[in-house]
Formats: structure tokens, sequence, C-alpha cells
């Protein structure tokens, strides 16, 4: 016999190997949830999910999960796998995690968190609302459903047997079987994953991607959903880019105030608040291996311009070219030949001759590149010289870190003269990336 | 006052709050188990609303605190009177008293000014406390909050530490400006409000906007729906599609065509290129699924 509570454990520790953060206290406070709720299904779901998932994109994961470890009564009394009720366990069967009993969304979600994830991999977990057309498509889930007896309505019982089939909580055998009433069965599994949600779950999905699995596609998709990390980029940058909350005392004017209340100091003034002034230079790689990363860095610096007193941007190969976008489109000034091979010592040695005109005590400059100078000098003397003259020197990687100072990588080499090797491998950490610029 | 989540479901009704299991759910725990309740979603989603309704529900008082950039202590939690303070030592000034004396007077409570955290934390009964839009306000703030979501008490280094008499049932909202620390996520519930579905939608029209035919009513919720997926800078939240609806009203619409949509738009969309975006495609928004 197999109590409630191991189910529940055994349930959190499926989340967990999903990669859903679940800490000891969101445990007890999943146990406490589900004590007060009681055991009605989606009761209980609704109580676990408002306990442990704490970000709207986990939640279709969650859902998936749950309906494979707490299968409806309906559904165990079809499926000789579910056939002992109660809380009875499978033999060999709790708290099993066989590969197979890992969801596809996670399985897929996994293999992006692999170094060695295979190029090109397509993301599997979707948003939990089919997408349709806006204008056409009438496919839009009635949130009301929830209320609404459903079939699934009665109690939870733990399954067990972790050899979980189904591919999608939204179309599990056992959620279609149990549509009885013509009720959609798991109207409340997908009921909530509205727009907003799916759009949160795609934006994940990408941030999560690493960029060396990115194709044409990808990289569009990427810039579609760059417009909330912009926004994010721009309100850290504008709010750290301050000083203290309020400026300092301001004497005179509150002396002057005083004299209003017969000299009694009872109106502090204060000065203005007077913003940090930082210059940005980015020196962006555009060769092939690093060339989406390196737009997407562009456009989200661009998009943060009005925060920095200056903004350079620069691209470079062999060469350095001034960089803008110009209607959404990453425009450079002289063309660079693409088909070069990457030299960072002489862009280096280009920034050098610039560098009266480019470089400041306030300047922060960022490069984002492999560090990949196919064998040819790599002048780090002059990236130690130039952070010298600068506030800092950012490095942004998006090569595995595994690779890093493997082949003709000249990274050991700069190291020494950047202040901080940041490695970015996918959007999420890019976004924490440049967040250090301020 | 003992609560159950069937006198959750009862209270949100009453309040008119046209809801469902998940927010029933959620609500009902963060009152059972005492947990601080974090919302998120799209803003107009309804957030804000749950909080009011949840005063509504226990029959408390609601108290706000709205976040912005650079909030502080001073703001949230308490500050003292200064200019009384400076009253009260040029009141006793020919007393002749101790320093000890007067500190003793100057830090008390009838010098502090209580704002709405330890306003919350200090009600003699159980009130609701509303963190609105903590995104907002600073990392600073967010950490200094954790003390009070987690043991719903506050230092106040000269008088010591207060503690609530009465747990505040809080909620927090957010609309993801900016990522929340997970220690923040860890000490609360948290819901997802996403925007309602068109049934629900036309259940919550029909039910705030009483004049509006019911077939008007389904339309309108349908063309909204249809709207919010068309990646727009800002979708059109609840509280405008009431607006819109009630434009209709007024303006005698029977049933939506291109011409009404296209003079009653400015209602629903406040961003030109998302007007333009939705005008082009208004015909074909307004023809219904086969």
């Amino acid at each position: 016999m197999i109590g409630l509570r191991d189910a529940l454990l055994d349930f959190i520790a499926d989340l967990r190997v999903a990669g859903v953060r679940i800490s000891v206290a969101e445990s007890l406070d999943a146990m406490n949830a589900v004590a007060a709720a009681g055991l009605l299904r989606t009761r209980m779901r609704e109580a676990l999910a408002a306990a442990l998932i704490k970000e709207e994109p986990d939640r279709a994961m969650f859902d998936e999960i749950f309906a494979r470890r707490f299968a409806g009564r309906s559904e165990a009394a079809r499926d000789p796998r579910h056939s002992r009720g109660g809380y009875d366990g499978v033999a060999g069967s709790s708290g099993g995690r066989s590969a197979s009993a890992i969801p596809s969304a996670v399985r897929n979600r996994r293999e992006y968190d692999d170094d060695d994830a295979p190029p090109g991999a397509t993301p599997v977990c979707k948003p939990a609302r089919a997408e349709c057309d806006p204008v056409q498509g009438p496919a839009v889930h009635d949130t009301s459903a929830s209320q609404k007896p459903t079939a699934d309505d009665g109690e939870a019982e733990p399954s067990h047997d972790a050899d979980g089939t189904a591919s999608s909580p939204h179309r599990s055998d056992s959620a279609a079987e149990a549509s009885t009433d013509g009720h959609d069965a798991t109207g409340a599994e997908t009921e909530l994953a509205g727009i907003e949600a799916g759009r949160a779950a795609k934006l994940r999905t990408i941030e999560r991607m690493p960029f060396a699995s990115y194709s044409e596609v990808e990289f569009e998709a990427a810039r579609d959903a760059l417009a909330a990390i912009k926004r994010r980029f721009r309100v850290r940058v504008s709010r750290r880019l301050r000083i203290a909350k309020a400026g300092r005392i301001d004497f005179r004017r509150t002396i002057r105030a005083s004299l209003q209340h017969g000299g009694a100091l009872g109106d502090l003034r204060f000065r203005a608040r007077r913003p940090r002034h930082i210059d940005l230079l980015i020196l962006a790689d555009i060769s092939g291996s690093v060339k989406y990363a390196s737009s997407l860095m562009l456009e989200i610096a661009a998009g943060a311009r009005s925060c920095f007193r200056h903004v350079r941007s620069f691209v470079y190969i062999d060469r350095l070219a001034e960089a803008s976008f110009e209607r959404s489109h990453l425009a450079m000034t002289p063309t660079l030949d693409l088909y070069a091979r990457s030299d960072l010592g002489r862009v280096l040695a280009e920034l050098w001759d610039r560098r009266a005109a480019l470089v400041t005590r306030a300047t922060v400059i960022v490069i984002m590149g492999d560090g990949r100078n196919n064998r040819r000098p790599a002048r780090a003397d002059l990236l130690r010289d130039l952070g010298r003259l600068s506030r800092a020197v950012l490095w942004l990687i998006p090569e595995p870190q595994a690779r890093w100072n493997t082949g003709d990588s000249a990274i050991r080499q700069y190291a020494r003269a950047a202040t901080a090797l940041i490695p970015c491998e996918n959007l999420r950490e890019l976004e924490r990336g440049l967040a250090r610029i301020s | 006052m003992d609560v159950t989540q069937e006198f959750v479901a009862d209270g949100l009704r009453h309040a008119h709050y046209i809801t469902n299991e998940r927010v029933e759910t959620a609500v009902f725990l963060a009152l059972a188990l005492d947990k601080p309740l974090l919302i998120e979603g799209p803003a107009g989603a309804g957030k804000t609303e749950v909080a009011k309704v949840l005063a509504e529900l226990l029959h408390t008082e609601l108290i706000r605190l709205q976040c912005y950039e650079g909030l502080d202590e001073s703001r949230a939690l308490y500050e003292w009177n200064y200019q009384k303070q400076l009253l009260r030592l040029q009141a006793d000034e020919h007393q002749g008293l101790h320093w000890e004396e007067l500190s003793e007077h100057l830090f008390s409570r009838e010098y502090l000014l209580e704002r709405p955290l330890l306003r919350a934390i200090s009600a003699p009964r159980r009130v609701v406390l509303l963190i609105d839009e903590i995104d907002k306000a600073d990392e600073e703030f967010e950490a200094f909050l954790l003390e009070l979501l987690s043991d719903f008490q506050v230092s106040v280094p000269e008088l010591g530490t207060v503690r609530a008499h009465e747990r505040p049932a809080v909620v927090l909202t957010s609309n993801r400006a900016r990522e929340l620390s997970d220690a923040l996520r860890r000490r609360c519930l948290h819901l997802f409000i996403d925007f309602p579905g068109i049934e629900q939608e036309r259940r919550i029209i029909e039910l705030k906007v009483p004049g509006l035919d019911a077939r008007l009513a389904g339309e309108a919720a349908r063309m909204v729906n249809a709207m919010r997926k068309l990646d727009l800078r800002k979708p059109p939240s609840i509280a405008e599609t009431l607006d819109w609806t009630r434009a209709l009203v007024r303006l005698g619409v029977k049933e939506l065509d291109t011409p009404s949509i296209r003079a009653t738009l400015g209602v629903l969309l406040k961003h030109e290129d998302d007007r333009a975006r939705v005008e082009a495609k208004a015909s074909a928004l307004v023809a219904r699924p086969r």
C-alpha cells in the first residue's frame, strides 16, 4: 500500500527531473495544499500547481506529468495498468523514473540543456494551446469549461506505472476516453493555456535553445521573442544606471525652506538624482559560427540606446565595420566580406588606431565572439591596453564552455585582458550577460 | 471564519467575479495556508480585481501598496513624523528633560507614520494587503519584502520587531516587466491569470453590460479574442472590452460590421499601429466562422 505522501513525493521528483526547481519548503506547501484542497482530481491538480509551479511555461509539463501520475477513476478502470484502485502500488514502479517516464516535452527540453544537443533539434515543448489562424480559426478553448462537471472530477489516484505513453497532456488517451458528456474532459487542463500562456511557453523555448542549434527559422523566432527581452534589458539598465535613491541633502535649499518655519529644519530638500554615465562600445563577430548571437545582441543593445550616453556598435570578421539597425535590419559600413576568415588581432589594431574617438574611462567594451582567430596573431596586448583606457571589457562567448581554448581558439590569451568572460549559449544567458554591463 | 473552497467560489460569484477552478483553488489555499498569493498575467486580465474581491469576500479592509521604481521602506513601511518630533522638541525645550526621556517620547508610536505594510501587519483584524505591480519596484525592495512575507513581521530599530496580530491575506501582482527572484516566488503560491476565452468573456460582458444583446455579446467576445491573437503592442484588456461594448450599446449597434468596428476601435486599442493592423483585417475579423 503506497500512501499519498509517497505518490506526491514521486510526483515532485518527476517534476524535478523535468527541470522544474522545487525547494523542500515548496514540497511541504504542496502536501499542505493537497490536505486543504482534498483529493478531487481537478482541485488537487490546481492545488499542487499553485504550490509547485511558479512560472507559467512550466505548467504544460506539470499537467503532462500529473495526467500520468494521477489517473482519474474512469481511466484507471479502463486501463489494466491502473486496475489496482486506491493507493496500492504496482510492483516495481514506486518512484521509478525510466527515460520513458519523462514526458516528451521534458526530454526535448533537457536535450537543449545538454552541451552536446544536436544542431537543428526542433523544440517539442510547444505552447499548450493549439495555434490557429487568429482570423479564421475558431479553435479557442472555453475557459469556463472547468466550471462544468467534467469526467475527470473523480478522486485522483496515483498511477505508479511510469510507462507513460501520452505525448501531450491535452491529447492523452485517458483524457479522450474520459470525455463522456460532450465536454472536453481535459477542459480544465487545456482551458487555462490561453493566449499569453502560449506566448510565454514559446518565449521560454526559444530562450533556452542554444545559438548553435539555430537555423534561419529559429533566428526569426528569436527575433520575434526579442521584444520582451529588449524591454527587460532596458528596464534593468535604466534602473541600475542611477545613483542613490534620493540625492544628497541640498543644504542651501533646505535652509531657505526653513525660513518659512522660523528657522526649524522641518523640510529637508534633496538634490536631484543624476544618472551614471556609461558609454557602450560593442564589437560583434558576424562570422558564420556566431552570427545569430551577434545579431541578436546588437538588436537588444540598439533597443536600449537611450539608457546610455553613447553607444557605438561595430561588427567584424577580419576588419571592423560600423553597425546600425535600419528598419530592423543590420546594416554595416563598410560592407564586410562574409566569407573572409576571422582575424580579431587585425580588428583590435584598427580599433587601437581609433581609440581616441571611441574609448574613454566611461566606456564599457562588450565583445561578442568565440575568439577563434584562425591561428593568426591574437594581439591580446592591444585588448589589455584598451582595457586600461576603459571602464571594463566584457566578453560574451556563445560557444559551449567545453570548447573554449580548443583548436584555433585564442580565448586563453584574451582572458587575461578581459574583465570578465561570460558564457552565453542562448538568449537567456545573453540577457544575463548583458545585464553585467550595468 | 471557516474558509472552504465552496465559500470562496460562492464569494467570488457574489462579487461578480467570473472565475474558474484554478483561481478559486489558489485563492482558497492562500487563505487556508496563510500564504501570499503571487498573481501574474497580462495587464488587464483581472489580477488586481482578485484582491478587491477577496477583501469583499472577507468583509475586511483592502490595504494597497502600489509599487513603482524607487519605492523604498519609508514609503512602504513607516516613516518618523519629523515635523511632529521637531515640534515636540521645541515644546520640551525649557523643561530640562534628559535625552533618555526625550528619545523615549520621540520614538514612540505616536510619532510613527504607518505606511501600508506596517498598517497591514499591525491591524487588529485580518486585512487584505495588495502589493500591486511588484515587478515595477526595485530588486532591493523585493528583498526587503522577504522577511515580511515569510514571517509577517518587520523590524523597526527604535521599536523592535512588530509581529502581525492577524496575518493579512497578501496578494502580489506582476506584469512581468522584470523577472522576480526565486526567493520571492518560493514564498508565494502562484497563479497565472490569462485573458479569458470567448465563452468566459461573453459571460463577463453579459454580466457587466446588462443592456447588450446576447448575440452581440458573443460576437464582441469573439472579436476581441481574435484581436488578442494578432500580436498587438497592447492587446485589449477586459476593462477595455467592457468599455467597447458599452460604446456599442450607446451607439445603438445591433450587429458588428466593419464600419461600426472602425468607428469604435479607439475604445479598444490605444496604439496607432495596433489600430492600423486591426483596421486592415477588420472585414476578415467580422466574417463569422462557418
